[in-house]
Formats: C-alpha cells, sequence, structure tokens
C-alpha cells in the first residue's frame, strides 16, 4: 500500500493555546485553511442554540477595523472565499486562498473572530434569512427525520439532541447583540487549531499564522461539559407527516453509550462500514442491489466525539409504497448481518477498505486540510497521519464483535418524514 | 503530424497544458496527466451520450443504462465475485459513474496499484457488459427511487419545468432521470439497442491522472482497449435544432411547501460559442460572491436566502439560469423584477472594472482547484470533453482572461432579452396550521 507524501509539520503558536499543522502539497496556486477555536453551541443553553450560528454568519459583516464592504471586497478582489460556522463545542472557518495572501487571510479570520460587529441592521437580516432557510428545512424529509430520529433517543439536555424548528425560530426572535458579543467574547485562542496546506512555503505560513493569531484574547479554553444520554433505547417510532413528497427518507437506529476515546470506538466504526458502508457493505447488497428497494442506505456513527456519546444510524430512502417493506427488510437483514456477516474474511476486506480510502481522501489540498484540523482538535499528534491505518489494521474480530452488541437490534427506534400512504 | 510512441499501436496525437493525447487504432482517444509521485491514480471513461440522445419512450435511457453497466461483464461479474465494488471499493476506490446531458462517465480514484484493475474492469465493460432484464427489472425501482429523491426537491421540480418549457423539440426539454413512466417501461431491447449504438471505442475518451507510469499505461490500455473494434455503423446523430423562441414563456408549480422559489432562463449558445466565455464572467459578477450583484441587491437584503447565477456550459444551445430561493413574506414578482432590474442595468450600463477584475480572479482560482487532486482534475477534463474538445480546458482560461468589460456588456444586451427567456415560479401552498 502506498503512503501518503506529503510532508507535515506541527507548530505550538498564539503563546502555545494553539496549534498550526502545515501540509505542503504538488499543489499549485491553491492554499487551503481550516481551522477552528473553541466556543460553540454546547457552552451555551439549549434556547440559546441559535446564538452561534448568527454570530457565525455574521462574522465577515463589519468588524471594529472594517467595515463590511471593506471585508467583502477585499475578498473578492484577493479571489478568497471565506465561511464561518458554529457547532458542538467550536466555530469553525474554512478559506481557499492564493499562496501570496495566506497572511492577509489569516489576519481576516482572527480579525472576524474577535472583533465582529454584530451591527442591529445585520442581526435583522441574519434573523430573516435563518427564518427561511428553517422555512426550507420544514419541507426537507431528510432534515426532518434527522431532527426527530435524535429527539427520540436523546435527553433533552443531551448535547445531541435536536430542538424542533419550531423551538428554533421562537429564538431566533429573541436573540440580541448583547447575546451575539457574549457569545463571540468565549472564542479566542483558546483550543485554537489551525490547518494550511497546499502550495504553501513553511515558514512564512508559520510566521503569519504566529502574527494573525497571537494578540487574539484567551477565550475559553474547555469543551464544554457533557453528560451522558439518560435516555433507554425503546422501539420508537416518529412519523414525520409532510404533504406532496414522492420520497420517505427513514433513520432507524439507537443511542450508543460509547465515545471516541472507548477501546471499541474503531471497532464500532469498522462495523458500521461492514453493515452499510459503500456499495460492497451488506445493506447496500441485499437491499439496493437484490431487492431493488432504495436508491441509497448507508450506516454511520453520528455525534459521537472524544467526550459524547452518541449514536448508531442506518439512514435509508423509500417509495411511500415501498416504505413497509424496506423497514422490515432493513430490520431482518440487520438481524442477518449480526449473526452470519462478521467474519474474519469480511473484516479484513473492509479495514484494507477504510484505509485505501483514508488514503485517497488526504489527495487533495481541502481534504488534506480538513484531516489535519480534525487529528488537531482531537488531541492527536502529528504522526497520527501515518497511524490512523494502524489503528484500523489492529481491529479484531472478537472486537468487532463485542461492539456488536452494543446495538440493541430489538430496541431500535425509527424516524420517517414524508408523504405516507396510510393516513 | 501524428507521430508513434515508444508503444507500438499508439498513436501520439499533440500536447496541450501538460496532458497528452494519444489515440488507438480502434479511435479510442486516451488523454493522461501524470503526477509521478502521487499515491492516487484516476480513471475515468467517457462515453460521448447522454440524454440529448435520447427520445420520447426512452428519456432517461442513458441513465438506467449507467447503472446497468454495474451488473457485471463477461470477465468481471457477481458469479466470480470480480465486479468493480469486489476488486476496487474493497481497496478504497471512490468508484462511480454520472450521466448528463452530453455524456456519461465512469471512474475509478485508486492507490495507484490498483491501477490496472480499473483499466481491466473499464475495458471490458465497454463491449461485453451484461444488458438484461432481470437487472433492469429490480434496477428500476432503485432508479426510480433516485427520481423520487430529486422530485421531493422544490428546486429540482421547478429546474424540470424550466427546461421542458424553454426547449419545444430538442433533447434537453427532458431531464437526464427521464420522466417516471419512461423509467418504469422501458424495454430491455432499447437499452440494449442503446448500448450497441453509442458504447464503442470510437465514441469514448479514456483519462488517466495522477500517479502512473505513462509507457506502461499506454502498453495496458492497448492490451485491453486495443481488443476493441471500432462501430461499424455512424453514431446516431442529433439534428433537431430549437426553433427560434418568439416571446416569454411562463412556468408556476404549485405545491405544499414553506418556501418560494424563483428561476429565470434565458437561451444562450453552445459551448464552443465564442460569446460564452463573456457569458460566464457575466455570471460571476451577478452572483459569485457577496460583492456580486444579486447578492447584493438579494440575499444582503434579506429578501433572499440564496441566488444562483449559473452559464450551462453545453454542447448545443443552452441556458443561463438564475435561481433565487425567497425569504419568508417576500413576493416573487418583487424579486423578479429585481433579478430583471439587474440585467437591464448590464445590458445598458456594462459593468465596472473592478467587478471585472474579481470575476478573473475568481477564475484563477477555480483553474487552480481543478488540477487538486486526481478527481477534480478528472471531472473537469470530463465536462470539457463533453463539450466536443478536451483542449478547450486549457484554452477556455485563455479567452476568459480576454473578455472585456464592453464584452459583458454586449453579451448581457444580446442574450438576456424578455423574449428569449423562460420565467419558473415555485409557488409554495402553505398549510393552514
Amino acid at each position: 500500500m502506498a503512503q501518503h507524501q506529503h510532508q507535515i509539520q506541527e507548530f505550538k503558536i498564539a503563546s502555545g493555546a494553539g496549534r498550526l499543522l502545515i501540509g505542503a502539497t504538488s499543489a499549485k496556486d491553491t492554499v487551503a485553511i481550516s481551522g477552528s477555536v473553541l466556543g460553540g453551541p454546547n457552552h451555551l443553553a439549549h434556547s440559546l442554540e441559535t446564538v452561534p450560528g448568527i454570530a457565525a454568519s455574521l462574522m465577515d459583516a463589519g468588524t471594529t477595523k472594517r467595515s463590511k464592504s471593506e471585508i467583502r471586497e477585499s475578498l473578492a478582489d484577493r479571489g478568497i472565499s471565506l465561511s464561518f460556522w458554529s457547532s458542538g463545542d467550536r466555530t469553525y472557518f474554512f478559506a481557499n486562498c492564493f499562496p501570496e495572501n495566506i497572511s492577509f487571510t489569516l489576519t481576516l479570520i482572527a480579525e472576524c473572530l474577535h472583533s465582529a460587529l454584530f451591527q442591529a441592521s445585520e442581526l435583522d437580516k441574519a434573523v430573516v434569512r435563518a427564518r427561511g432557510r428553517i422555512a426550507e428545512t420544514k419541507s426537507r424529509t431528510g432534515t426532518r427525520a434527522s431532527i426527530a430520529f435524535a429527539q427520540s433517543i436523546y435527553d433533552a439536555k443531551h448535547v445531541n439532541y435536536v430542538s424542533s424548528l419550531e423551538a428554533r425560530e421562537k429564538a431566533l426572535g429573541k436573540i440580541t447583540r448583547n447575546e451575539l458579543k457574549k457569545f463571540s467574547r468565549l472564542l479566542g485562542r483558546g483550543g485554537l487549531v489551525l490547518a494550511i496546506t497546499g502550495d504553501v512555503k513553511v515558514p512564512a505560513a508559520r510566521k503569519a499564522a504566529e502574527a494573525a493569531f497571537t494578540s487574539l484574547p484567551e477565550g475559553t479554553m474547555a469543551p464544554a461539559l457533557k453528560s451522558a444520554n439518560q435516555n433507554q433505547n425503546a422501539s420508537r417510532e416518529v412519523l414525520v407527516r409532510i404533504p406532496d413528497k414522492s420520497n420517505i427518507d427513514v433513520i432507524l437506529g439507537a443511542a450508543l453509550p460509547l465515545r471516541k476515546i472507548d477501546t471499541l470506538y474503531y471497532p464500532a466504526l469498522v462495523l458500521a462500514d461492514m453493515l452499510g458502508g459503500g456499495f460492497a457493505s451488506h445493506l447496500m447488497r441485499t437491499i439496493r442491489e437484490r431487492d431493488g428497494l432504495t436508491y441509497d442506505i448507508n450506516t454511520s456513527l453520528q455525534g459521537i466525539a472524544e467526550d459524547t456519546d452518541g449514536a448508531f444510524r442506518v439512514w435509508a430512502t423509500f417509495s411511500p409504497e415501498l416504505y413497509e417493506k424496506g423497514v422490515e427488510t432493513i430490520r431482518k437483514e440487520m438481524k442477518h448481518f449480526f449473526i452470519h456477516e462478521i467474519t474474519a474474511d469480511a473484516l479484513a476486506q473492509k479495514k484494507e477498505e477504510i484505509i485505501g480510502s483514508y488514503l485517497i481522501g488526504l489527495s487533495t489540498t481541502n481534504g488534506l486540510a480538513t484531516v489535519l484540523r480534525g487529528l488537531g482538535e482531537e488531541g492527536h499528534s502529528v504522526s497520527f497521519v501515518n497511524e490512523f491505518p494502524d489503528i484500523i489494521r489492529a481491529v479484531t474480530l472478537d472486537q468487532v464483535k463485542e461492539a456488536a452488541t452494543l446495538i440493541p437490534l430489538t430496541k431500535l427506534s425509527v424516524a420517517a418524514a414524508g408523504t405516507f400512504r396510510k393516513a | 503530424m501524428a507521430r508513434r510512441t515508444s508503444v507500438s499501436g499508439v498513436t501520439y496525437i499533440r500536447e496541450k497544458g501538460g496532458i497528452r493525447e494519444y489515440r488507438l487504432p480502434n479511435g479510442l482517444q486516451i488523454l493522461l496527466v501524470t503526477d509521478p509521485a502521487s499515491p492516487v491514480a484516476g480513471f475515468m471513461v467517457t462515453y460521448r451520450v447522454g440524454s440529448r440522445n435520447e427520445k420520447i419512450g426512452y428519456t432517461g435511457a442513458t441513465h438506467i443504462l449507467e447503472h446497468l453497466m454495474f451488473k457485471g461483464s463477461a470477465s468481471f461479474n457477481k458469479e466470480n465475485k470480480s465486479t468493480v465494488w469486489h476488486l476496487l471499493e474493497t481497496k478504497g476506490a471512490l468508484v462511480s459513474a454520472t450521466t448528463w446531458t452530453d455524456r456519461t462517465n465512469y471512474f475509478e480514484v485508486v492507490p495507484r496499484e490498483h491501477l490496472s484493475t480499473a483499466i481491466a474492469i473499464e475495458a471490458d465493460r465497454m463491449r461485453t457488459a451484461r444488458i438484461n432484464e432481470k437487472d433492469r427489472h429490480s434496477e428500476m425501482t432503485v432508479v426510480r427511487n433516485e427520481f423520487e429523491r430529486g422530485e421531493n426537491l422544490p428546486s429540482e421540480a421547478l429546474d424540470k419545468q424550466i427546461w421542458a418549457l424553454a426547449y419545444e423539440a430538442h433533447p434537453y426539454h427532458h431531464s437526464t432521470i427521464g420522466w417516471r413512466s419512461d423509467i418504469e417501461n422501458v424495454p430491455i431491447e432499447r437499452l440494449r439497442k442503446f448500448y450497441d449504438d453509442f458504447y464503442h471505442p470510437d465514441n469514448a475518451t479514456v483519462t488517466v491522472v495522477g500517479g502512473f507510469n505513462e509507457t506502461e499505461v499506454l502498453a495496458e490500455l492497448k492490451k485491453k482497449f486495443g481488443e476493441h473494434k471500432a462501430h461499424k455503423e455512424a453514431y446516431p446523430s442529433v439534428y433537431t435544432e430549437e426553433p427560434l423562441q418568439e416571446g416569454e414563456r411562463r412556468a408556476v408549480v404549485e405545491r405544499a411547501g414553506s418556501t418560494d422559489l424563483l428561476d429565470i432562463a434565458h437561451k444562450i449558445p453552445g459551448a464552443a460559442h465564442a460569446d460564452i466565455a463573456a457569458l460566464i464572467i457575466l455570471s460571476l459578477v451577478l452572483s459569485d460572491d457577496k460583492t456580486s450583484r444579486l447578492y447584493s441587491a438579494l440575499v444582503d437584503t434579506a429578501k433572499a436566502t440564496n441566488v444562483t447565477t449559473t452559464c450551462w456550459q453545453f454542447r448545443d444551445p443552452s441556458l443561463l439560469t438564475t435561481y433565487v430561493t425567497l425569504a419568508p413574506n417576500q413576493t416573487l414578482a418583487e424579486v423578479e423584477n429585481i433579478v430583471k432590474d439587474e440585467y437591464k442595468n448590464i445590458a445598458q450600463k456594462g459593468i465596472t472594472r473592478d467587478e471585472l477584475t474579481r470575476a478573473k480572479r475568481t477564475i484563477r482560482a477555480v483553474i487552480a482547484q481543478r488540477r487538486d487532486g486526481p478527481y477534480a482534475l478528472l471531472s473537469s477534463l470530463n465536462e470539457e470533453i463533453a463539450t466536443g474538445d478536451w483542449t478547450r480546458f486549457v484554452t477556455f482560461p485563455e479567452a476568459l482572461a480576454k473578455v472585456t468589460a464592453a464584452d459583458v456588456k454586449r453579451v448581457a444586451a444580446t442574450y438576456l432579452i424578455d423574449r428569449q427567456s423562460t420565467i419558473g415560479w415555485f409557488r409554495a401552498i402553505r398549510s393552514k396550521k
């Protein structure tokens, strides 16, 4: 198996609070900047969960140093794309720029994180746009099923619980500038992870990152405290009825008492992929290939972090007339898989697939930046880029079988959204 | 004059922008872009057939056939556990295929040691794919579910109406996924004929990018694809031309929902036309970034949550579309007028030097990013092959660089005219709750 060819270097920046990972690649004339700082929805009460998203959307809408038009024109003049968003414990940023603009881009990112103005007129417009996006979401079967599933399996205090669209709409109406400013004060150099990849010269990029982020205040320095899910798994079924839909999105699954630091995390990851990861997986071979019931079906671990338990999910889409048959067949095939298909051969094949796929993911500037940011956030050393394949290789059949016992086949919850045949 | 290469029977044609073109005696076009240090290679076969080659009764056939191409071939099939999924996806490869108006492509991005397997599989299914009724029957519901997933999206429902209304005669009238009844009923004989009509080496381009040895790969391609003969018959041509449009057309789609959508389309020439470069710049000036005309007029003012202008670069005359997702409490008529006012503004007053400079900066970024990794390069080359001239990958950036502000004003005045437009409204029927 070939190895990735990038030289990756790591440095401490921002008075030791931040990690800088630089991967120079063979790409020409393009640089990816992917990073995050601590401070996200998890640090706020559920009633304030829309605050970080609105704050992130307004970070380029004026700072104490530059007006909105100055920021946006300076980005456009240089051909820079820049976005901010917030989820979980963090606020994220991603940019693509030309090599000569790395310093400018980093300086602007730090400025937006720290000194966004959140002007009242901009807040009002951001709230209207957010209401519009919620209105769109109301007719999206996939998102509605996902929300219903999260509400079904997590207790309301869990970080993976998702509020209803109505609750989010209500919360939007109450957002104030003070709350945005208060939230932005959480965002400093605490937990800063910065990945720069592509057509980059390491010394210059390091100097630019140090100059841009050192002056940031400390900000919040720790992830939010989380409580484990208190909901017991049970066979709940939620149908979200949306008129005039030709397709039903369905999610089956259960809460999983597993965090990334647990021994069975990687075995569970491999297990999920064996069941429903890619065309060669069991559910694709049976539900799609053999029975023609769906265009797509996949399995994933959702919402699991170093310090957060999450869920095991199977997601699929069905015609309304095939919905009942589809769900029944998924249950049947999952049972069959857990009894008969977790074999040494299947495991060896899946491990090779995951390792090969990981290597391919590193072959783009943006992909490498995302991987580096992720390992930085999870506290891994830079050598993790090469260690990940070894971690997957080390997963044993016994571990995968043990991980399978965590999934309560008789207590799977179902959440589906669309137009159902039966009232 | 074309010259031979170190691999006998493979003819060197030309090199442009680091892309070398070769040809086999059976007419197969080969494009190679090497990055010797890369541990990853990308392989793609592009067939010059798409939904423009379909007719009433078998709309969506190109796409269904694409699905059936994964059911196995003479040497690579389920019985001997040697499908592309068994042999390549299990090695971590990115394996897929896509169908669009002017082309169908099959591709594998693989750890480089598996490149020869990708070549062997694609060569085999070029002429020995299993196209049978049993597989059509089970795959029909899969494709129908893909159609249904698209129908779930108001944007896709509106888009289909726009193209169906803008094109009366030309096959761009129907979407690539086809009409539902055609998906359900197209006979297997029709699909087999479609395969026999279009899947031949002289109607295909093979592209290899990333980490590989050029001589070895050429030898491999000659060995595997060289087995096939050029098609004995002329390829069915698409001679239908869209008649001149003589007035604005309007479509309304009404469905349950919470969000209204607007789509405005204008007729533009095909990708090979000299005006396309200026039309691309125009589309960027209209909606590329947060300084663009329509973003400023609609999203920044909270009249819309999203606006996208696209200059569709197709082989035959196509459309320039602006698609707007309205914010709550806005009216379709008002938003439509705002878009049209911006069009008129550019047609009458032109664009600024700053706007032109910014658009060209965006193009520089796009040019860099389309060579970033094997998939990006394959994907970009694929769309140029579809237009009928892969060298456009190299020459089109040169054409874009030469566009002036006066060119943009001229194409806006020429093409953004009401009588050449098709307007679509998605009117959401809100529940009374």
